[in-house]
């Protein structure tokens, strides 16, 4: 899986492309890891690019979420396909997770 | 760390006097289904979607507890959704309590003391011996029902168990069980193993329902 990397002003920007799922869980919670123990405090992840997503693949973005809330810093999705978003539905993950239409509308909340 | 079978079966015996609490035999079944499959996804065993549950790496993981239903679903012909395999799996149950109980009794959490109830039946009761690991579970538990923190997925997994077979019912005061509504039917939405139990475990409720009490 392909995953996109950029900073935008103070939000570091993960971009998942094609699949998230137990065959690339692993070094996608790796490269949110690394984010996080560089000091990175506001996480936007853009779903863009992002097909499916499993039950792996979410255990990874709570993962996150929770290591960004212990250290008081933030993490929002956004660009969600409709199929990945009636997945976060049904998984009751909206009630998690901020989620916005696009980058831009992301990046304005989270700046 | 116990695997949840394990943390399952401190939750399901009384404190007292190590009898199993009053659970539908169903819903410890499903529990018990629910537990496996979840500690077969957090081992990357398998994984799942809204409609499938899908085989990762048919490896077996080592644990007796676990690897019976791997290899059934590795030998399964097609794929097949979540609460497919819960019901599938909840068959063996007797199987995962009785393995889960015996290695909580070789571990020195639990002990085992046989009864005879009218000179003739005989029951089996589990007094707890050490109960640091039963202390950590409920901990856990209230940790995650009484604040806002968002749960690890160890923790919303043992949150659907125990929704699903009805011990918070056991584990809480009705006043903290009503506070606490919101927050467990928050959490246990998280996981989708979970989800399945529930559906499993609600759907057999409705048909005793209308069993008893049929609509004409």
């Amino acid at each position: 899986m392909d995953i996109g990397e950029s900073k935008e002003d103070a939000v570091f920007v993960l971009e998942p492309k094609g699949r998230l799922d137990s065959a690339n869980a692993r070094s996608f919670e790796e490269r949110v890891l690394a984010a996080l123990e560089q000091g990175e405090s506001a996480l936007l992840i853009d779903f863009a690019g992002l097909d499916y997503i499993s039950s792996a693949g979410l255990r990874v973005l709570l993962m996150g979420a929770k290591r960004l809330q212990q250290s008081g810093g933030t993490i929002a999705l956004c660009a969600l396909s409709p199929s990945i978003h009636e997945v976060f539905e049904i998984s009751g993950f909206l009630t998690i997770f901020t989620v916005h239409n696009d980058r831009a509308a992301a990046l304005a909340a989270m700046g | 760390m116990l695997s949840f079978a394990e943390e399952m079966m401190l939750l399901l015996l009384d404190d007292q006097d190590g009898s199993f609490l009053p659970i539908p035999e169903w819903s410890m079944q499903c529990a018990l289904a629910g537990a496996v499959l979840m500690d077969l996804a957090l081992a990357d065993r398998i994984d799942t979607d809204v409609n499938s549950l899908m085989l990762v790496d048919k490896k077996p993981t080592g644990d007796p507890l676990l690897d019976p239903t791997l290899e059934r679903i590795a030998a399964a012909a097609e794929v097949r959704g979540a609460r497919y395999w819960v019901e599938n799996t909840a068959a063996y149950a007797d199987e995962i309590r009785e393995g889960a109980l015996a290695r909580l009794v070789e571990a020195g959490v639990l002990n085992r003391e046989e009864d005879r109830f009218l000179w003739v039946f005989r029951s089996r009761r589990y007094p707890t011996i050490d109960g640091r690991a039963e202390r950590e579970v409920k901990l856990r538990i209230m940790g995650v029902l009484l604040s806002d923190e968002i749960p690890d997925p160890r923790d919303i997994v043992i949150i659907c168990l125990c929704d699903s077979c009805g011990i918070f019912n056991e584990l809480l005061s009705s006043r903290e069980l009503e506070r606490a509504r919101g927050r467990i039917d928050q959490v246990r939405k998280l996981d989708l193993i979970g989800q399945a139990v529930a559906k499993s475990v609600w759907e057999i409720q409705a048909s005793l329902a209308m069993a008893a009490h049929p609509v004409y």
